[in-house]
Protein backbone atom coordinates (compact mmCIF):
# COMPACT_ATOMS: atom_id res chain seq x y z
CA UNK A 1 0.00 0.00 0.00
CA UNK A 2 2.89 2.36 1.25
CA UNK A 3 4.42 1.43 -2.52
CA UNK A 4 1.12 2.54 -4.26
CA UNK A 5 0.96 5.55 -2.15
CA UNK A 6 5.05 6.73 -3.50
CA UNK A 7 4.33 5.52 -7.11
CA UNK A 8 1.08 7.49 -7.06
CA UNK A 9 2.39 10.87 -5.85
CA UNK A 10 5.36 11.26 -7.87
CA UNK A 11 3.39 13.38 -10.58
CA UNK A 12 2.68 17.08 -9.06
CA UNK A 13 0.38 18.68 -11.44
CA UNK A 14 1.09 22.41 -12.13
CA UNK A 15 -0.57 25.64 -12.11
CA UNK A 16 -0.08 29.17 -13.05
CA UNK A 17 -1.00 32.35 -11.85
CA UNK A 18 -0.40 35.49 -13.69
CA UNK A 19 -0.33 38.15 -11.00
CA UNK A 20 -0.03 41.34 -13.25
CA UNK A 21 3.27 40.08 -15.05
CA UNK A 22 4.65 41.72 -18.77
CA UNK A 23 4.15 37.87 -19.68
CA UNK A 24 7.75 37.53 -20.08
CA UNK A 25 7.78 34.76 -17.21
CA UNK A 26 4.94 33.33 -18.65
CA UNK A 27 6.45 32.47 -22.12
CA UNK A 28 8.97 31.45 -20.38
CA UNK A 29 6.70 28.74 -18.45
CA UNK A 30 4.96 27.96 -21.50
CA UNK A 31 8.55 27.05 -23.33
CA UNK A 32 9.43 24.97 -20.38
CA UNK A 33 6.58 22.89 -20.20
CA UNK A 34 4.62 22.91 -23.73
CA UNK A 35 7.98 22.73 -26.22
CA UNK A 36 9.85 19.20 -26.16
CA UNK A 37 13.11 20.52 -25.80
CA UNK A 38 12.63 21.74 -21.91
CA UNK A 39 9.82 19.03 -21.67
CA UNK A 40 9.19 19.59 -17.67
CA UNK A 41 6.21 16.94 -18.74
CA UNK A 42 9.84 14.26 -17.79
CA UNK A 43 9.67 15.33 -14.50
CA UNK A 44 5.67 14.06 -14.09
CA UNK A 45 4.92 17.31 -14.00
CA UNK A 46 2.36 19.17 -16.34
CA UNK A 47 0.24 21.68 -16.49
CA UNK A 48 -3.45 21.64 -15.05
CA UNK A 49 -6.41 23.94 -15.99
CA UNK A 50 -8.07 23.93 -12.33
CA UNK A 51 -6.65 24.59 -9.13
CA UNK A 52 -8.70 22.38 -7.80
CA UNK A 53 -5.99 19.68 -8.94
CA UNK A 54 -2.92 21.66 -8.73
CA UNK A 55 0.41 20.43 -6.44
CA UNK A 56 2.55 23.37 -7.34
CA UNK A 57 1.69 26.72 -8.40
CA UNK A 58 3.85 28.63 -10.31
CA UNK A 59 3.42 32.64 -9.90
CA UNK A 60 4.92 35.15 -11.84
CA UNK A 61 4.01 38.92 -11.65
CA UNK A 62 4.51 41.49 -8.82
CA UNK A 63 0.45 41.23 -7.89
CA UNK A 64 -0.77 43.95 -9.13
CA UNK A 65 -3.55 45.94 -6.94
CA UNK A 66 -6.11 45.03 -9.78
CA UNK A 67 -5.53 41.49 -9.53
CA UNK A 68 -4.53 41.30 -6.00
CA UNK A 69 -8.09 39.58 -4.60
CA UNK A 70 -8.35 37.14 -8.01
CA UNK A 71 -5.01 36.01 -7.23
CA UNK A 72 -5.43 35.28 -3.24
CA UNK A 73 -8.87 33.86 -4.30
CA UNK A 74 -7.51 31.45 -6.93
CA UNK A 75 -4.78 30.39 -4.48
CA UNK A 76 -7.27 29.58 -1.54
CA UNK A 77 -8.55 27.08 -4.29
CA UNK A 78 -5.71 24.69 -4.47
CA UNK A 79 -6.21 22.41 -2.16
CA UNK A 80 -3.50 21.04 0.56
CA UNK A 81 -0.55 20.24 0.40
CA UNK A 82 0.52 22.45 -1.97
CA UNK A 83 4.06 24.43 -2.65
CA UNK A 84 3.91 28.02 -4.14
CA UNK A 85 7.15 28.94 -6.36
CA UNK A 86 7.35 32.80 -7.22
CA UNK A 87 8.75 32.75 -10.59
CA UNK A 88 10.90 35.51 -11.56
CA UNK A 89 12.67 38.95 -9.85
CA UNK A 90 8.95 40.39 -9.35
CA UNK A 91 6.71 38.03 -6.98
CA UNK A 92 9.91 37.57 -4.88
CA UNK A 93 10.65 41.15 -4.61
CA UNK A 94 8.65 43.50 -6.74
CA UNK A 95 11.44 43.56 -9.26
CA UNK A 96 11.60 46.68 -11.21
CA UNK A 97 7.71 47.69 -10.48
CA UNK A 98 8.86 47.52 -6.50
CA UNK A 99 7.11 50.54 -4.63
CA UNK A 100 4.87 51.56 -7.77
CA UNK A 101 1.93 53.17 -6.60
CA UNK A 102 -0.79 49.80 -8.45
CA UNK A 103 1.75 47.47 -7.04
CA UNK A 104 0.30 44.88 -3.94
CA UNK A 105 3.64 42.55 -3.58
CA UNK A 106 6.29 41.40 -3.58
CA UNK A 107 3.64 38.27 -3.28
CA UNK A 108 5.29 37.03 0.24
CA UNK A 109 3.47 39.66 2.05
CA UNK A 110 -0.08 37.81 1.23
CA UNK A 111 0.88 34.32 0.35
CA UNK A 112 3.30 32.00 2.09
CA UNK A 113 6.16 31.07 -0.99
CA UNK A 114 8.02 27.90 -0.59
CA UNK A 115 11.08 28.47 -3.64
CA UNK A 116 11.88 31.68 -5.13
CA UNK A 117 13.71 31.63 -9.16
CA UNK A 118 14.60 34.90 -9.98
CA UNK A 119 15.27 36.01 -13.37
CA UNK A 120 13.81 38.56 -15.45
CA UNK A 121 12.53 36.40 -16.57
CA UNK A 122 14.16 32.87 -15.57
CA UNK A 123 15.58 30.66 -18.23
CA UNK A 124 13.92 27.09 -18.36
CA UNK A 125 16.38 25.24 -17.56
CA UNK A 126 16.47 27.44 -13.68
CA UNK A 127 12.90 27.55 -13.54
CA UNK A 128 12.99 23.57 -14.10
CA UNK A 129 15.58 23.60 -11.24
CA UNK A 130 12.96 25.59 -9.14
CA UNK A 131 10.02 22.82 -9.73
CA UNK A 132 12.98 20.65 -9.02
CA UNK A 133 13.25 22.10 -5.88
CA UNK A 134 9.27 22.59 -5.40
CA UNK A 135 8.59 19.08 -5.20
CA UNK A 136 11.21 18.25 -2.99
CA UNK A 137 9.46 20.59 -0.69
CA UNK A 138 6.10 19.14 -1.50
CA UNK A 139 6.87 15.80 -1.09
CA UNK A 140 8.50 16.39 2.40
CA UNK A 141 4.66 18.03 3.28
CA UNK A 142 3.60 14.68 2.23
CA UNK A 143 5.87 12.39 4.93
CA UNK A 144 8.03 11.09 1.72
CA UNK A 145 11.62 11.63 0.96
CA UNK A 146 12.81 10.15 -2.32
CA UNK B 1 7.65 8.03 -49.24
CA UNK B 2 11.34 8.07 -49.39
CA UNK B 3 11.80 11.29 -48.12
CA UNK B 4 10.00 10.13 -44.77
CA UNK B 5 12.58 7.72 -44.34
CA UNK B 6 15.23 9.77 -44.47
CA UNK B 7 13.98 12.11 -41.89
CA UNK B 8 12.83 9.08 -39.91
CA UNK B 9 16.75 8.02 -40.27
CA UNK B 10 18.21 11.12 -39.49
CA UNK B 11 16.04 11.74 -35.92
CA UNK B 12 17.36 8.35 -34.67
CA UNK B 13 20.57 9.03 -35.73
CA UNK B 14 20.76 12.34 -34.01
CA UNK B 15 18.71 11.30 -30.97
CA UNK B 16 16.51 13.45 -29.04
CA UNK B 17 16.60 17.34 -29.06
CA UNK B 18 15.23 17.16 -25.29
CA UNK B 19 17.60 19.67 -23.32
CA UNK B 20 18.98 17.09 -21.25
CA UNK B 21 19.12 19.77 -18.15
CA UNK B 22 17.93 18.61 -14.76
CA UNK B 23 19.94 14.94 -15.67
CA UNK B 24 22.77 16.46 -17.45
CA UNK B 25 24.49 19.83 -17.70
CA UNK B 26 22.69 21.78 -20.25
CA UNK B 27 24.78 24.55 -22.37
CA UNK B 28 24.99 27.65 -21.35
CA UNK B 29 26.01 30.64 -23.91
CA UNK B 30 29.38 32.13 -22.56
CA UNK B 31 27.98 35.64 -22.95
CA UNK B 32 25.01 34.33 -21.02
CA UNK B 33 24.05 37.41 -18.61
CA UNK B 34 23.62 35.65 -14.90
CA UNK B 35 24.32 36.96 -11.82
CA UNK B 36 25.85 39.72 -11.14
CA UNK B 37 29.29 39.86 -9.68
CA UNK B 38 31.81 42.53 -8.57
CA UNK B 39 35.49 42.76 -8.01
CA UNK B 40 36.38 44.92 -4.76
CA UNK B 41 39.92 45.62 -5.62
CA UNK B 42 38.76 47.36 -8.61
CA UNK B 43 35.81 49.11 -7.20
CA UNK B 44 36.39 53.01 -6.79
CA UNK B 45 32.89 53.30 -4.78
CA UNK B 46 31.19 56.06 -7.28
CA UNK B 47 27.86 54.36 -7.47
CA UNK B 48 27.20 54.75 -11.07
CA UNK B 49 25.65 51.20 -10.80
CA UNK B 50 23.60 51.88 -7.80
CA UNK B 51 21.92 55.04 -10.26
CA UNK B 52 21.55 53.11 -13.23
CA UNK B 53 20.58 49.99 -11.83
CA UNK B 54 16.77 49.70 -13.08
CA UNK B 55 15.93 47.25 -9.80
CA UNK B 56 17.43 48.56 -7.28
CA UNK B 57 19.55 45.89 -6.37
CA UNK B 58 22.93 47.63 -5.57
CA UNK B 59 23.31 49.14 -2.24
CA UNK B 60 26.34 50.86 -1.44
CA UNK B 61 26.81 51.74 2.27
CA UNK B 62 29.97 53.51 3.94
CA UNK B 63 30.39 52.56 7.59
CA UNK B 64 30.02 54.91 10.01
CA UNK B 65 33.44 54.29 11.47
CA UNK B 66 34.91 55.33 7.95
CA UNK B 67 37.05 51.98 7.55
CA UNK B 68 34.96 51.68 4.15
CA UNK B 69 31.69 50.59 2.40
CA UNK B 70 29.54 47.48 2.10
CA UNK B 71 29.09 47.26 -1.54
CA UNK B 72 25.73 44.69 -2.13
CA UNK B 73 23.91 43.51 -4.85
CA UNK B 74 20.50 41.82 -3.94
CA UNK B 75 20.23 38.85 -7.18
CA UNK B 76 16.42 38.64 -5.86
CA UNK B 77 15.28 42.21 -7.59
CA UNK B 78 18.10 42.38 -10.47
CA UNK B 79 16.98 42.15 -13.88
CA UNK B 80 19.91 41.10 -15.27
CA UNK B 81 20.00 44.06 -17.64
CA UNK B 82 23.80 44.63 -17.21
CA UNK B 83 23.53 48.33 -17.12
CA UNK B 84 25.83 48.14 -14.38
CA UNK B 85 28.96 46.42 -16.19
CA UNK B 86 27.93 48.83 -18.96
CA UNK B 87 28.25 52.20 -17.32
CA UNK B 88 30.86 50.69 -14.45
CA UNK B 89 33.97 53.16 -15.54
CA UNK B 90 36.59 50.52 -14.08
CA UNK B 91 35.68 47.03 -15.25
CA UNK B 92 34.64 45.90 -11.54
CA UNK B 93 31.34 44.76 -12.39
CA UNK B 94 30.71 42.01 -14.30
CA UNK B 95 28.16 39.38 -15.30
CA UNK B 96 28.98 35.47 -14.53
CA UNK B 97 26.78 32.96 -16.79
CA UNK B 98 26.37 31.43 -13.85
CA UNK B 99 21.73 30.61 -13.90
CA UNK B 100 21.59 28.85 -11.01
CA UNK B 101 19.01 30.98 -9.10
CA UNK B 102 16.67 28.76 -8.24
CA UNK B 103 16.62 28.91 -3.76
CA UNK B 104 14.05 27.94 -1.60
CA UNK B 105 12.31 30.97 1.20
CA UNK B 106 14.50 30.72 3.68
CA UNK B 107 17.13 31.77 1.91
CA UNK B 108 15.63 34.83 -0.16
CA UNK B 109 17.58 37.56 1.66
CA UNK B 110 20.94 36.54 1.54
CA UNK B 111 20.96 35.64 -2.01
CA UNK B 112 23.07 38.74 -2.27
CA UNK B 113 26.63 39.17 -3.08
CA UNK B 114 28.69 41.21 -0.72
CA UNK B 115 31.70 42.98 -0.40
CA UNK B 116 33.33 45.27 1.84
CA UNK B 117 35.62 47.86 0.23
CA UNK B 118 38.01 49.39 2.53
CA UNK B 119 38.98 52.72 2.90
CA UNK B 120 42.76 53.97 3.62
CA UNK B 121 44.71 56.73 4.95
CA UNK B 122 45.73 59.22 2.79
CA UNK B 123 49.64 59.65 3.00
CA UNK B 124 49.31 63.52 3.21
CA UNK B 125 46.51 64.76 5.13
CA UNK B 126 45.26 61.07 7.20
CA UNK B 127 41.70 61.67 5.14
CA UNK B 128 39.93 58.29 4.45
CA UNK B 129 40.05 57.78 0.69
CA UNK B 130 39.21 54.98 -1.68
CA UNK B 131 42.51 53.92 -3.33
CA UNK B 132 43.08 54.77 -6.74
CA UNK B 133 42.48 51.60 -8.48
CA UNK B 134 46.07 51.03 -10.31
CA UNK B 135 44.57 50.18 -14.03
CA UNK B 136 42.05 52.94 -13.61
CA UNK B 137 45.18 55.39 -12.42
CA UNK B 138 47.52 54.24 -15.94
CA UNK B 139 44.94 55.18 -17.86
CA UNK B 140 44.59 58.66 -15.88
CA UNK B 141 48.24 59.01 -15.90
CA UNK B 142 48.63 57.53 -19.44
CA UNK B 143 51.32 60.38 -20.57
CA UNK B 144 53.10 60.21 -16.97
CA UNK B 145 53.77 56.69 -16.69
CA UNK B 146 57.29 57.33 -17.33
CA UNK B 147 57.90 59.89 -14.49
CA UNK B 148 55.46 59.40 -11.58
CA UNK B 149 55.83 57.52 -8.69
CA UNK B 150 52.26 55.62 -8.68
CA UNK B 151 52.53 53.09 -5.37
CA UNK B 152 52.74 57.07 -3.36
CA UNK B 153 50.51 59.06 -6.06
CA UNK B 154 48.06 55.97 -5.36
CA UNK B 155 47.98 56.76 -1.62
CA UNK B 156 47.23 59.94 -1.85
CA UNK B 157 43.81 61.83 -2.00
CA UNK B 158 43.14 64.02 -4.64
CA UNK B 159 43.81 67.50 -2.88
CA UNK B 160 46.85 65.90 -2.03
CA UNK B 161 48.04 64.42 -5.38
CA UNK B 162 46.86 68.09 -7.12
CA UNK B 163 49.90 69.40 -4.25
CA UNK B 164 52.06 66.52 -4.98
CA UNK B 165 51.84 68.05 -8.93
CA UNK B 166 52.27 71.23 -8.47
CA UNK B 167 55.29 70.57 -6.52
CA UNK B 168 56.91 68.55 -9.12
CA UNK B 169 56.14 70.96 -11.34
CA UNK B 170 57.56 73.94 -9.28
CA UNK B 171 60.49 71.49 -8.88
CA UNK B 172 61.00 71.05 -12.71
CA UNK B 173 61.29 74.46 -13.03
CA UNK B 174 59.68 74.13 -16.90
CA UNK B 175 57.49 75.99 -18.01
CA UNK B 176 56.46 74.25 -20.86
CA UNK B 177 55.75 71.24 -18.54
CA UNK B 178 53.63 73.31 -15.68
CA UNK B 179 50.77 73.87 -18.08
CA UNK B 180 50.70 69.31 -18.73
CA UNK B 181 51.24 68.40 -15.27
CA UNK B 182 48.67 71.23 -13.82
CA UNK B 183 46.31 69.94 -15.48
CA UNK B 184 46.82 66.25 -15.30
CA UNK B 185 47.20 67.37 -11.31
CA UNK B 186 43.92 68.97 -11.17
CA UNK B 187 41.78 66.63 -13.24
CA UNK B 188 43.06 64.09 -10.45
CA UNK B 189 42.27 66.93 -7.82
CA UNK B 190 38.56 67.99 -7.76
CA UNK B 191 37.81 64.74 -8.96
CA UNK B 192 39.35 61.59 -10.49
CA UNK B 193 36.20 59.91 -11.33
CA UNK B 194 35.08 62.37 -13.42
CA UNK B 195 38.44 62.35 -15.58
CA UNK B 196 38.17 58.77 -15.25
CA UNK B 197 34.96 58.49 -16.92
CA UNK B 198 35.80 60.79 -20.24
CA UNK B 199 38.68 59.10 -20.21
CA UNK B 200 37.03 55.48 -20.42
CA UNK B 201 34.32 57.03 -22.54
CA UNK B 202 37.26 58.57 -24.71
CA UNK B 203 38.24 55.09 -24.79
CA UNK B 204 35.39 52.99 -25.26
CA UNK B 205 33.63 55.43 -28.21
CA UNK B 206 36.91 55.46 -30.24
CA UNK B 207 39.46 52.92 -29.32
CA UNK B 208 41.65 53.67 -31.88
CA UNK B 209 42.35 57.42 -30.94
CA UNK B 210 45.70 58.73 -31.02
CA UNK B 211 47.02 60.46 -27.44
CA UNK B 212 46.47 63.75 -29.01
CA UNK B 213 42.77 63.49 -28.99
CA UNK B 214 42.09 61.86 -25.79
CA UNK B 215 44.32 64.34 -23.64
CA UNK B 216 42.43 67.39 -25.66
CA UNK B 217 39.01 65.33 -24.28
CA UNK B 218 40.64 65.63 -20.63
CA UNK B 219 42.03 68.81 -20.57
CA UNK B 220 38.68 70.30 -21.84
CA UNK B 221 36.67 68.38 -19.08
CA UNK B 222 39.08 69.63 -16.33
CA UNK B 223 40.03 73.51 -17.55
CA UNK B 224 36.26 74.73 -15.42
CA UNK B 225 37.82 73.25 -12.54
CA UNK B 226 41.49 74.47 -12.89
CA UNK B 227 40.38 77.70 -12.74
CA UNK B 228 37.61 77.78 -10.29
CA UNK B 229 40.16 75.58 -7.70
Amino acid sequence: MNFLKKLSVRSPWLYRINAGSCNGCDVELATTACIPRYDVERLGCKYCGSPRHADIVLITGPLTARVKDKVLRVWDEIPEPKVTVAVGICPVSGGVFRDGYSIEGPIDRYIPVDVNVPGCPPRPQAIIEGVIKARDVWMARLGLQE
Amino acid sequence: MLGFLKILARNVAQGPSTDPFPFAETHTPRRFRGKVTMDPAKCVGCAICRHVCAGGAIRIEPREDRSGYDFTVWHNTCALCGLCRHYCPTGAITMTNDWHNAHLQERKYDWAEHHFVPYLRCTGCEAHIRMLPPDLATRVYANHAHDLDFPALLRMCPKCRQVAAATRAAALNAPADVDDAASAGSGNGNGSRPAAKAAAANEETTPATPHTVKDGGRTDADTPRATAG
